[in-house]
């Protein structure tokens, strides 16, 4: 009896201990390491105000709603995206908003469950009443909701995952996504002569598609290719390491498809096996595309790990739209834990394209004029992107289909290939470059 | 034989089922209030957000009910009913993109294929007690979960697994055409669950009810007293597989796409969590266990607090239930209700009116 | 089929994922042969000390200190839970004890999710000076940490199975877990020695979790649900033997990464602890009922 309630205080107990622990690390928590603080803007420096109409003068008339849904569970967050967004709005709201009107966000965050996500969309829709969809980013969003956004009319402008954000009328993204920057990092294996490509990727849904674009190209280029996939998290990298070297051989390529943690882990696996020089090169599409990676795997990788990257590299650039972009990140952007890099550059690229959508919307902001106004953007110059953006009234959408190689070089992300087109022979990018041509090269 | 000191299950013949007392038919008015007010009310209340968390609450209360019957009736624990329902699932999206068999037929199917399953790995699996019963289940489980993760739910695609992995345009699961609209599919599910709850209710009140009673009780006594232990325990075992898959179709069809992310191991162990927390002796204690990892999450997400302080939750309370208070909310919540009616009662002045 | 020279490096590899499993396999007999409860948080408790660890290291604190703090905290978390919840539980199943320690793995890993927060891109890692360095075997480079994970495997087989056979704490130990009443009956310190069977064990789980996160990923998801894996190990010991259990995750290991070439199977090899263990239980129980009543231990 009396350890009966020993066992009820004892919860209790456990409930104090728990509390104190979280206090104390609510105090000091930090979450990231290495390269997360935003260094100084490199070239110009930029006044912020810059990303508004009237420098200076807070909007304060009727808020536009707008909503994103991201993912974000225990290994996989996208909510940076998000929230790096939110920091161009909360910037372009201090300095003039949308013709004096506020931007007010709602961001959503998801946990893969089909249920959730289908529901948050109604909750932005019926119960924020959002007039606009912009910085999505998620695993399965697109698939789950797309049905729904063209039924409703809205044009998302996101940073697709899934198959359905780049082969619908009503998702535009900014990003090229798994399987096109898959593509671009086999091309560059390709044009470096490989006689054979091993592609890896996670076994998340949608592995069919993304290996469809590199199996046409290397099928053009009369290169054998294996496909392989690691269900994740991966406990066992040793062997995902082995097998990988092994089927490519000495002069064959390893490109990897993985989540940034997951990539890391093989190719220290790699690195521990000392197995890093028995292919010729090893590649990997954009979620690589981090100084945190470079820095992480160490000089060994040099010149041997080349890297996808969708969106203009920050730290070689100097354009008064990359300076903007790292001081509004300085300035409003505390809740962007990976701070400079690919993930809130497309945020960033995002929010531009939205407040360029509603600065051209004349009257009442609804769903019908914001959307229109968004399937109107064309020719748009985000700053962050090898190409000039567009949105259109296509049935599918892959804007973004030119982008850069970088390699790790002294701990940081370095440029190795400038902006070369994703080639048509992904049947995919051949049927968007027909319905929507070539977009020019961004100045 | 009257005078005898011990009365064996069989001792007195019994009619199957006797007449409804008043304790149980005031249960029977509870039930069919809620009932209706689900049905009717709550559709028209509530926003989309919360109708769709709601079915959500309607599936997994069958869920629940299946585990409950399993851990709280029979006294075996299965760690693997989440694989279960995937297993459910899985075969209702294979029938329902292949065939237009109309609705209930496929949700019978998905539950009796889930019952053959189940009961097939329920056999060995039987010889087994206790601990290793729990465990066994968890391997298992892993187990199906990888084949899952390599053969993927259907999408529409051809061939046995009915899954296309170069689909980039993945159609959705369909809805019966009487119930597409999110809420009518919320009063499509609750009817489903209500009759699963039938189903549960009836064996928990007949023969195979009090034969688990004497199972869990004491196995050896039960088996002494002439009970055909195995054959009721896997009885138990098909019946919540066979609840489990049919909650599995309803599923497929609330959510239109199914993944194998969407069933991981882990789940199974928050389940077992839930249905402790809510009481798995009684059927209450399914529907609370079903609020408590569906509505609550929903709840919580819509005012911004972190998922993870649900799974801190539902872990000091599976240590709550286990030290102190075994019957879970749903037997503890009337029974504080009972001690404040009684403090109310005494402390409020005799022959107020109302 | 894949030829011999295609198996050979699978074999060092399986060898080295064997130890990984063998670690937090042995660790969870340990705790059941002394107090009858599978310790299901073994993965969490050290997942948390790695973290613990990560972000001492993190804030410049040396690295041999933050490797201590990392053991000690599983330690405290593990005896806490041990006297917390310890003797409420002693006289139910082994069933509910186990479950009891779910409970515990629920809270761990929403308190890990919650203080350790996935980042943007950004994934935690634990380096010990044993990673640089090792030997080549075959075509393999074989880093001394993966040794001292094997090696510690072993080390605590034999270390441990020695403890509970010779010296008066294990045998004390060891006759708890058959019956605590008649234990205590005969006058042996049941609190105390329960008290230091748990400290032992989450001893033992933070120096797993160390080597683990080094060995596998600091990934708190990954870490703690890892112990399912283990499990299976143990199962197949049937949760008695020490060193069968640490046979059997060696054998479990080997087997998996052997799998890995043959092109039909390799997605599947995941599957293999559980399989194995599934098996060996379902053999196993062919001719009599196996079942872990208070009356039997």
């Amino acid at each position: 009896m009396r350890e009966h309630r020993l066992g009820g205080r004892a919860a209790a107990a456990l409930v104090a201990v728990i509390g104190i622990l979280i206090a104390a690390g609510c105090s000091s928590s930090t979450s990231t390491s290495g390269s997360a603080s935003a260094p100084a803007p490199s070239g110009t420096t930029v006044s912020t105000s810059q990303c508004g109409s009237k420098p200076g003068v807070k909007a304060t008339g009727t808020p536009i709603p707008l909503g994103g849904i991201v993912t974000n569970q225990p290994g996989t967050s996208f909510a940076d995206i998000a929230n790096m967004a939110n920091a161009y709005f909360t910037c372009v709201n201090a300095n003039g908003g949308i013709n004096g009107h506020p931007i007010k966000y709602y961001i959503e965050t998801e946990q893969t469950n089909p249920a959730q996500i289908a529901g948050e969309a109604k909750q932005l829709v019926q119960t924020d009443h959002v007039v606009g969809i912009v910085g999505n980013t998620s695993i399965i969003e697109c698939s789950v909701d797309h049905s729904y956004w063209e039924k409703l009319g809205f044009a998302i402008v996101d940073s697709g995952i899934a198959p359905e954000c780049y082969s619908t009328p009503n998702s535009a993204a900014v990003n090229m996504g798994p399987r096109y920057s898959s593509d671009g990092a086999v091309q560059y294996a390709l044009s470096q002569h490989v006689s054979k490509v091993v592609f890896d990727q996670s076994n998340v849904p949608g592995t069919g598609y993304i290996a469809a674009g590199p199996s046409a190209l290397a099928a053009a280029a009369h290169v054998p290719i294996v496909q392989l996939t690691e269900n994740v998290p991966i406990s066992d990298a040793n062997s995902v390491a082995i097998k990988e070297v092994d089927d490519a051989g000495p002069n064959g390529a390893v490109i990897l498809n993985f989540t940034p943690p997951e990539a890391l882990v093989i190719l220290q696996a790699a690195q521990k096996l000392g197995l890093e020089n028995r292919v010729k090169l090893w590649g990997c599409s954009t979620p690589c595309n981090t100084d945190f990676i470079a820095h992480e795997l160490g000089p060994k990788w040099d010149k041997k790990l080349f890297v996808n990257a969708e969106l203009t590299p920050p730290d070689v650039t100097t354009t008064s739209a990359m300076s903007l972009y790292k001081a509004i990140l300085a300035q409003y952007g505390h809740s962007v834990s990976s701070g400079v890099g690919s993930f809130s550059q497309m945020g960033f690229a995002e929010a531009e394209i939205l407040v360029h959508a509603l600065e051209s919307v004349k009257g009442a902001y609804t769903v019908q004029s914001v959307n229109a106004a968004i399937k109107a953007v064309h020719g748009f110059n985000t700053g962050m992107l090898c190409q000039l953006w567009s949105y259109g009234n296509y049935p599918m959408h892959i804007p973004n289909n030119m982008d850069y190689t970088v390699t790790p070089n002294n701990g940081q992300m370095t440029t190795a290939q400038g902006c070369t087109k994703i080639s048509s022979v992904d049947p995919q990018i051949a049927a968007y470059r027909k319905v929507a041509g070539v977009a020019p090269a961004a100045p | 034989m009257a005078g005898t000191a011990v009365r064996t299950a069989r001792a007195r013949p019994r009619p199957p089922l006797q007449k409804p007392g008043a304790g149980t038919l005031t249960r029977a008015a509870v039930v069919a209030v809620i009932l209706l007010i689900s049905l009717f009310a709550l559709p028209e209340l509530l926003s989309l957000y919360y109708v769709d968390a709601m079915t959500q609450v309607a599936v997994y209360a069958m869920v629940t009910l299946g585990l409950g019957l399993l851990v709280g009736r029979v006294g075996l624990v299965s760690l693997g009913q989440v694989a279960v329902l995937a297993i459910g699932a899985w075969t209702a999206a294979r029938l329902l993109f292949a065939t237009t068999l109309p609705y209930p037929v496929v949700l019978l199917a998905a539950g009796v294929v889930t019952m053959a399953l189940g009961t097939l790995i329920g056999l060995p699996a039987l010889r087994l007690r206790g601990l290793y019963l729990a465990l066994i289940t968890l391997m298992l489980a892993g187990a199906i979960t990888v084949v899952l993760a390599t053969a993927n739910f259907p999408n529409g695609g051809h061939g046995f697994l009915g899954y296309d992995a170069s689909s980039v345009h993945i159609p959705p699961i369909r809805r019966p055409s009487i119930a597409a609209s999110d809420p009518a599919y919320f009063r499509y599910s609750v009817i489903v669950a209500a009759l699963m709850f039938l189903l549960a209710g009836v064996h928990i009140k007949t023969r195979p009810g009090r034969a688990w009673a004497a199972i869990r009780q004491s196995e050896p006594a039960a088996l002494a007293a002439g009970i055909n232990v195995t054959l009721y325990k896997l009885w138990a075992f098909a019946l919540a597989s066979f609840i489990t898959g049919v909650a599995g179709g309803v599923l497929a069809g609330a959510v239109h796409y199914l993944y194998s992310i969407g069933f991981p191991t882990q789940d199974s162990i928050t389940l077992l969590a839930v249905v402790l927390m809510g009481g798995a002796y009684s059927l209450w204690g399914a529907v609370v266990a079903a609020l408590l990892l569906q509505l609550l999450p929903a709840v919580l997400h819509n005012w911004g607090v972190s998922a993870d302080w649900l799974t801190i939750l539902f872990g000091l309370g599976v240590l709550q239930v286990l030290t102190t208070a075994p019957g879970g909310l749903a037997d503890q919540v009337p029974k504080d209700l009972a001690r404040l009616g009684r403090l109310l009662r005494r402390h409020l002045p005799s022959g107020a009116g109302g | 089929m894949p030829s011999w020279q295609d198996f050979q490096p699978f074999i060092v590899s399986g060898l080295a994922l064997g130890g990984v499993y063998a670690l937090s396999g042995v660790g969870l007999i340990v705790l059941y042969r002394a107090t009858g409860v599978v310790y299901l948080a073994f993965g969490a408790v050290g997942a948390m000390g790695a973290l613990i660890a990560w972000s001492l290291v993190n804030a410049s604190v040396p690295g041999w200190v933050a490797w201590l703090v990392c053991v000690a905290s599983a330690g405290v978390v593990t005896l806490g839970y041990g006297l917390l919840f310890g003797p409420a539980l002693a006289k139910r199943d082994p069933l509910v004890k186990a479950v009891a320690t779910l409970g515990l793995t629920l809270v761990l890993f929403g308190v890990m999710d919650l203080l350790w927060t996935t980042g943007g891109g950004q994934s935690r890692a634990i380096t010990l000076p044993t990673d640089n360095g090792g030997f080549t075997l075959g075509q393999i480079q074989v880093t001394w940490t993966q040794v001292v994970g094997l090696g510690a495997g072993v080390a605590i087989t034999v270390v441990t199975a020695a403890f509970l056979r010779y010296t008066k704490l294990g045998t004390a130990m060891r006759a708890m877990a058959n019956d605590r009443e008649i234990t205590a009956t005969l006058g042996v310190p049941v609190r105390r020695v329960e008290a230091a069977a748990w400290l032992g064990c989450g001893l033992l789980g933070g120096l797993a979790g160390l080597l683990l996160a080094d060995l596998v990923a600091l990934d708190a998801t990954t870490l703690t649900f890892l112990v399912i894996s283990s499990l299976a190990a143990a199962l197949i010991a049937r949760l008695r033997s020490i060193a069968l259990t640490f046979v059997a995750a060696i054998v479990i290991g080997l087997i998996h990464d052997l799998l890995t070439p043959i092109q039909s199977l390799s997605n599947y090899r995941d599957m293999t602890p559980f399989v194995l263990a599934a098996v060996a239980l379902l053999v196993l129980s062919r001719r009599r009922v196996i079942s872990l009543s208070r009356e039997e231990a």
